[in-house]
């Protein structure tokens, strides 16, 4: 999962690099574009999911709204919306009739409105500082202001703005300028103040943690508060599960808290909206979330982007675009209502065949219904053949049905690695229930095979030409030195020794062992085990990998090279590029394995590579830093030293190649800037 | 040693004196050649001559409106000093004015706006140096007119001393139409630095006052749209505004409005106006008029405002834009030094609008379908296609994904897996199939431009397309190659000499942010053009005849090329030019073609079936299918893409146009490190029986209407579509998710019935 992740905001970050504008296709029917994201993290335009459906801009013959700020659909069918700029509740059917109004004369300025399933309903009331509580005669039943208990805080104010209940009466609110986090009240004994809920936390970076180191405390005071952000506003599913927004919370922005007020959702693909505003639970274990600027998210329970679309109004006037989302509710037939503060309405979008058969799988997936979830995927993935998330959820289900193969296809198309390790693992018992005799038998046969080769070698000399032929080998000089080489990663002080004093310093080997270890490289980024590849499958970038390596090791060897002489080092450039080289053999020697391994592991026992790969780099290191001592004729402390500078040179190398590119750049947008003039005055 | 390095710094000297010298000659001959050749306008001009006068209208004209021409249908009167028009249906009595009269002004707006609302014609202006515009009316500015009477109406001549303008309008009443004209000859502007940017003749003609009048506007938006007169109650800042024949590419720039993230674009584009008309209609009066842009319509815009968008009254009009200003760039930062500049030249078109006039049964918008295509085949702008049915099943090709260092070949559709998708089709019943063959060339789908018939060797090579497009064509299955005329592939095609440089002499680069390509140019229209020969020649060697054609179909605008002004009439022309050429030996087929070049189509493909969801529009009518269907095939967009397939087939039995569909023989999902990653659903597998089924009803329908055109197109009260054509036959059509009736017939909730 780990590795997905990584993969995933790698992912993310070339996107963000490269899509500035995205491919239109001219197939939408509506103002807007939907999208959805797939296993890489990279959002993908689908299907339209839900059609602009109507607009309601007044309820009845003449009330309409101002400045409207919640919206909350009851289980009695009805829409409840806070007419914060008319002071007062105003109750509507869903087709914009009205029903009548709440609360005039009594509200100042309601911000959040919730209606129980008795009918009850609830108003947070701003600038009243007070929940009122109404029944459906529009009678006050009951009032609750700000909290009397001394855990709340005598200094702090009661401002509430949004509000939700749950079955047992409890409210959760969410305060103006309150971030210790949402007030829980009980309704008993006229409100019980019970504590705050989901809380946010602050992150302290470490340039945080720096500059307080440095500053003073008048410079400190200064800086920016390190206050963790309120929630912006929550929703409660049927299950009495709380769920909040939170403007600029990061990977924390979608939280869905349990009764003990711990956060469900861990996802990190960075599909949340920048300015949410509002939340609700769905019909199918999905939550929506409204974007103050237009965008609505349907995310499913574990926090994944299903879709995102709508947009601002942009004055393109252009139906199902927002100018300012103030609230989100959803009715039993998946449509969104979306209220706008700004243009005073409800729009309302539904679902298209496509979302409503996503829905449906969804649902069954969710209950564990894997083969029934098979049908309405199967349809989604025919409209939609790279809609990830059905993938993943066809590859599951299949696994349910014990068809591994093909649960291991859908996983890889989906890049759900847990689904993938899991599907190989069956099918990887399976060959081995399969062979597990032919290879016990092969192993035995190659043992007998050695053992008879060699007793006959005994007998007969008959490896005596063999054996010459190798010992001939190795007095070639190529051959001899590349076996040095191997020498040196096992005794890199004799080794090294070896290269400096005694020629066996050598380009040409050198370099057949920098080509190998190219090749090696470059064999097992873009062909190595699914669970452990690093790059979107299909990708090549072979030259870029490359030029990279050489550009590093010119880099390396020369600075080296600088450092090593001013410090009255021995090595010459041939030296020292050749201990860089042969420092290098470890990698060539075991990345086959880990190769081989990556190729028949599963992600438990993907550790061995990891391990493997971190024993490899260790003795490069090792071997690297023994080189650079005895190469140059180092005392231990000279060697750190030298590292040290080394490291610093290559900083230094790096800035002034980035300098010489800046200034190259600015050069030559001069020189543009100046053929630009000349056109524009020139009139050509 | 030293004498050496002196004479390296001597010759070191020597070389770089001579480069200076060099330079500045360069620089010289550039500055002074500018100089001589500075912008030569090659613009092309369409016009006509001044009208022959009869002598000076009558002085009461100064006073008030005067009868200036009568038919036996129609009375026009005229008041000289708003240069203002009044029509009369002489049957009703029914009236429609020029300009808002005195009586219905409520006083509720500014100097300005009712200066403008009375008066017959509206300028506005661009400053040279300071890019001031002005607006110029009949009543604020201003002016003089001199108008005279003319065989069927008047000329009038109207200076506006203070800019140096002048033009001259002619209006005629002939038959049930009402022609207004400004020869190209007659637009001067006289005082340096001063241009014309906008020029609006009879804004207000049939305006209405909030919702005094029952009616609609209807709008060329997507296949056609209504804007009822009702009382918006101030709800829309502005209204419908679009430029015929979409948006000039050579002067706007490329702005996306709003990134989701700062980095997805998700508002989609608003269709292009494809056809130059106009329509106002009131109900209850039973008047209405068709406008209909004829000339100049290469680069005007339909205007359709509501009552609320400034002003309380309901008009619609079409406004020319004679001039433009652009972004010069100063550098290549592009962001900042820009200096907005002044096209060089305007352009050089009559300025003509045909109102055809509608009275009784006919005001309406079936009414002024009926007119307009009257009016296409009346004047050859449309003619009569063969109509037989056929459903659309393109397939994509080749594709290309990168590979190592370069791209490799992805074969998605070769012509045998083609041949096979054929045989299942005419096993599951669906005989005739219309093919555009996407991806065919060498190379793969964004491999151009193409001038060779020459077919990727991923799908069999040229010989085995040849063989495929002739036998096929034996077994009734038709396939178009298809070749994109405009777009240059900037990664495939190096340099850029033959590419459309903009206005600000910037290479036009559209964006897409692909997998494999990221940037697209495109040609200029000549060279689009000989392309397009090039490719039409080779391929007809080997007998291949059928092609469809996109990008010089849909687009214009207008460019520079070594100083030198085009404008979107230039492009027009070459454009037209090219494809007349072609169509002579070729059947072509067009992708949402421009109105001027519906008369080179066989068929067209994608036409918009909905509008672009303004908040403003109350109603979508099927208007272009109105227009064509009975003249020419229609095809939809894909169905693949739908999400609401069920709505969007009845969309299609409304409108009659025949289903498209786009499909692979392998699995999309190869295609998703290629450019067409976005086209997620196209096996043919998936489709095989949609396309069957699409095919039996959709066919059953079309052997039903035969070539008979739509008559009249109603929405019942009770929400009922109701089609009737020529020949007698009515389609009622359904939306809604309740069973309804009507004439006694019961139609299905989301589905259609076909009654007598």
């Amino acid at each position: 999962m780990r590795k997905l992740k990584r993969l995933s905001v790698l992912a993310l970050v070339l996107v963000m690099a490269a899509a500035l504008f995205l491919p239109m296709a001219a197939m939408a029917d509506t103002p807007y574009v939907t999208y959805t994201i797939n296993g890489y993290g990279q959002i993908r335009q689908t299907q339209t999911a839900y059609l602009a459906y109507a607009t309601i801009t007044k309820f009845g013959e003449e009330v309409t709204l101002t400045a409207p700020s919640d919206i909350c659909i009851a289980s009695d069918g009805h829409m409840y919306i806070a007419d914060t700029g008319n002071a007062r509740i105003v109750v509507g059917t869903l087709d914009g009739e009205l029903i009548k109004t709440v609360g005039e004369g009594t509200l100042v300025s309601p911000r959040g409105v919730f209606v129980t399933d008795n009918g009850n309903i609830y108003v947070a009331d701003r600038d009243a500082q007070m929940i009122f509580v109404f029944d459906q005669q529009g009678n006050v039943i009951q009032r609750y202001g700000k909290p009397t208990s001394p855990l709340y805080g005598d200094a702090m104010g009661f401002q509430p703005i949004k509000i939700v209940v749950n079955d047992a009466g409890i409210m959760f609110i969410v305060c103006e300028s309150n971030t210790n986090g949402i007030v829980e009240i009980s309704p008993t004994e006229g409100g019980t103040f019970l504590g705050y809920f989901g809380t946010n936390y602050t992150t302290t970076d470490i340039m945080t943690i720096i500059y307080r180191a440095i500053l003073t405390d008048a410079q400190r005071a200064k800086m920016v508060s390190n206050i963790p952000a309120t929630p912006t506003n929550l929703g409660i599913d049927s299950k009495g599960l709380i769920y909040t927004v939170t403007r600029g919370n990061q990977n924390d922005t979608l939280k869905r808290l349990n009764i003990a007020g711990t956060n469900m959702i861990h996802n990190t693909d960075g599909t949340y909206a920048d300015t949410p505003v509002a939340v609700v639970a769905g019909n199918h274990d999905n939550v929506y979330v409204a974007d103050q600027q237009g965008y609505i998210f349907e995310y499913n329970n574990e926090g994944e982007m299903l879709f995102t679309f709508g947009g601002p109004n942009d004055d393109t006037q252009r139906v199902g675009l927002s100018k300012m989302v103030s609230g989100i509710a959803l009715d039993t037939e998946d449509r969104i209502y979306v209220l706008d503060s700004d243009m005073a309405q409800v729009q309302i979008y539904e679902p298209t065949e496509f979302t409503n058969l996503l829905h449906n799988a969804l649902y069954l997936y969710s209950k564990g219904r894997y083969t029934e979830a098979k049908e309405p995927l199967s349809q989604v993935l025919r409209m939609n053949s790279m809609f990830d998330y059905a993938n993943k959820a066809m590859g599951r289900s299949y696994f349910q049905e014990e068809n591994y193969t093909a649960a291991l296809r859908y996983a890889r198309l989906a890049k759900d690695y847990d689904g993938y390790s899991d599907a190989y693992w069956e099918l990887r018992n399976v060959w081995l229930k399969n062979n597990i005799m032919t290879a016990i038998l092969l192993c035995v046969l190659l043992f007998i095979a050695y053992k008879v080769i060699k007793a006959m070698d005994k007998r007969n000399h008959i490896l005596r030409k063999p054996r010459r032929a190798i010992r001939k080998l190795k007095q070639n000089s190529f051959m001899s030195n590349l076996f040095y080489a191997g020498y040196y990663i096992r005794k890199p002080n004799d080794g090294a020794y070896g290269i400096a004093a005694e020629g066996r310093a050598n380009w040409l080997v050198s370099s057949f062992l920098l080509l190998i270890f190219m090749v090696e490289y470059v064999v097992m980024k873009y062909t190595c085990g699914f669970l452990m590849k690093t790059v979107m499958e299909g990708r090549y970038e072979i030259l870029s990998d490359v030029g990279m390596i050489l550009a590093v090791m010119a880099a390396l060897t020369a600075c080296t090279y600088l450092v090593c002489t001013i410090n009255e080092g021995e090595g010459t450039v041939k030296k020292i590029y050749t201990f860089f080289c042969y420092s290098l053999v470890p990698y060539i020697i075991l990345m086959p394995v880990v190769y081989a391994l990556s190729h028949i592991l599963t992600m438990n026992e993907i550790f061995l590579t990891n391990m493997l790969e971190i024993v490899i780099y260790i003795w490069i290191a090792v071997i690297a830093v023994i080189g650079l001592k005895e190469v140059n004729n180092f005392s231990a402390k000279e060697t750190v030293k030298v590292i040290f500078l080394t490291a610093f040179t290559a900083l230094i190398l790096a800035l002034l190649i980035f300098i010489i590119y800046v200034l190259w750049a600015q050069v030559f947008d001069f020189i543009v800037a100046i053929a630009g003039e000349g056109v524009y005055r020139l009139g050509y | 040693m030293a004498t050496k390095k002196r004479k390296k710094i001597v010759w070191l000297a020597v070389i770089l004196a001579v480069v200076l010298v060099l330079a500045a000659i360069a620089v010289t001959l550039i500055v002074l050649g500018s100089r001589t050749d500075k912008i030569v306008s090659t613009n092309r001009v369409h016009t006509s001559p001044k009208p022959a006068v009869k002598g000076l209208v009558e002085d009461a004209a100064k006073t008030d409106y005067v009868p200036v021409a009568e038919n036996d249908h129609y009375k026009l009167y005229y008041y000289e000093p708003r240069f203002s028009i009044k029509l009369e249906d002489k049957r009703t009595g029914a009236v429609m004015e020029s300009t808002v009269s005195d009586e219905k002004d409520d006083g509720k707006s500014n100097a300005d706006w009712t200066g403008t609302m009375k008066s017959g014609i509206v300028l506005s202006t661009i400053e040279k140096t300071t890019k001031y515009a002005d607006k110029i009316n009949m009543n604020t500015t201003e002016n003089k007119i001199t108008t005279w009477y003319t065989d069927n109406g008047i000329y009038a001549e109207i200076s506006f001393d203070q800019y140096g303008f002048a033009l001259g309008v002619e209006v005629s009443l002939i038959g049930d139409e009402l022609v207004v004209r400004v020869p190209e000859e007659t637009i001067q502007e006289n005082k340096e630095g001063n241009y014309i940017y906008t020029v609006s003749v009879f804004p207000f003609l049939g305006y209405t006052y909030l919702g005094e009048q029952d009616g609609y506007m209807m709008i060329p938006d997507g296949n056609g749209a209504l804007i009822y007169l009702n009382d918006k109650e101030g709800r829309y800042a502005s209204g419908f505004s679009g430029l015929i024949y979409g948006t000039d590419v050579g002067i706007t720039d490329l702005v996306s409005t709003s990134t989701l993230w700062e980095r997805y674009e998700t508002v989609v584009d608003a269709n292009p106006v494809l056809a130059p008309v106009f329509g106002m209609a009131h109900t209850d009066d039973q008047f209405a008029y068709l406008g209909i842009v004829e000339s100049g319509d290469e680069r005007a815009t339909i205007e359709a405002q509501p009552n609320g968008a400034r002003i309380n009254y309901n008009r619609i009009y079409a406004r020319f834009l004679l001039r433009d200003v652009y972004n010069q760039p100063l550098s290549n930062s592009s962001t900042a030094n820009t200096a907005l500049t002044v096209e060089a030249d305007r352009i050089h078109s009559d300025l003509q609008i045909r109102y055809c006039l509608l009275s009784g049964e006919d005001a309406d918008y079936a009414g002024m379908a009926n007119a307009y295509r009257n009016y296409l085949l009346g004047t050859g702008r449309l003619e009569k296609r063969n109509l037989s049915y056929n459903t659309r099943v393109d397939v994509l090709g080749s594709e290309r994904e990168e590979f190592l260092m370069g791209t490799t070949g992805v074969p998605m559709t070769t012509t045998d897996q083609l041949e096979d998708i054929y045989a299942e089709l005419r096993r599951e019943g669906v005989a005739n199939v219309l093919t555009v063959y996407r991806g065919w060339q060498k190379g793969g789908l964004y491999d151009t431009p193409i001038t060779k018939y020459k077919a990727d060797s991923d799908i069999g090579g040229t010989s085995a397309l040849t063989k495929l497009i002739l036998s096929e064509a034996e077994q009734g299955n038709t396939i178009y190659l298809l070749d994109d005329a405009l777009t240059i592939n900037a990664s495939t095609n190096s340099g850029t000499y033959s590419a459309m440089k903009k206005l600000n002499k910037r290479t036009f680069e559209k964006e897409v942010n692909g997998q494999v390509y990221d940037s697209f140019y495109y040609l200029m229209p000549d060279r689009a053009g000989e392309n397009l020969a090039d490719l039409a020649q080779d391929a007809l060697r080997d007998n291949i005849r059928n092609m469809a054609v996109t990008g010089i179909t849909g687009n214009l605008f207008c460019y520079s090329y070594k100083g030198n002004y085009y404008s979107r009439t230039d492009t027009m022309d070459m454009f037209l030019d090219a494809v007349s050429e072609v169509d002579a030996n070729m059947n072509l087929v067009l992708e949402t073609p421009n109105q001027y070049m519906w008369k080179y189509a066989d068929a067209m493909l994608d036409m918009p079936l909905e509008s672009s969801d303004y908040l403003y529009i109350d109603q979508e009518i099927p208007f272009l299918s109105m227009v064509l269907k009975g003249v020419v095939p229609i095809y939809s967009n894909y169905v693949n893409f739908e999400a609401n397939k069920t709505e969007n087939f009845l969309k299609m039995v409304e409108s009659g146009a025949y289903p498209s569909f786009y499909v692979t023989a392998e699995d999309s999902s190869k295609l998703i490190y290629t450019n067409s990653a976005n086209l997620y659903s196209l096996e043919f597998d998936s489709y095989r029986e949609t396309i069957a089924q699409y095919d039996r009803e959709l066919r059953a329908l079309s052997e039903l209407v035969g070539t008979s055109c739509i008559l009249d197109h109603e929405v019942l009260d009770n929400g009922l579509v109701r089609v009737t054509y020529e020949n007698g036959v009515r389609i009622y059509v359904n939306y809604t998710a309740s069973a309804l009736s009507a004439d006694g017939v019961t139609v299905d909730a989301l589905s259609y019935k076909v009654g007598e």
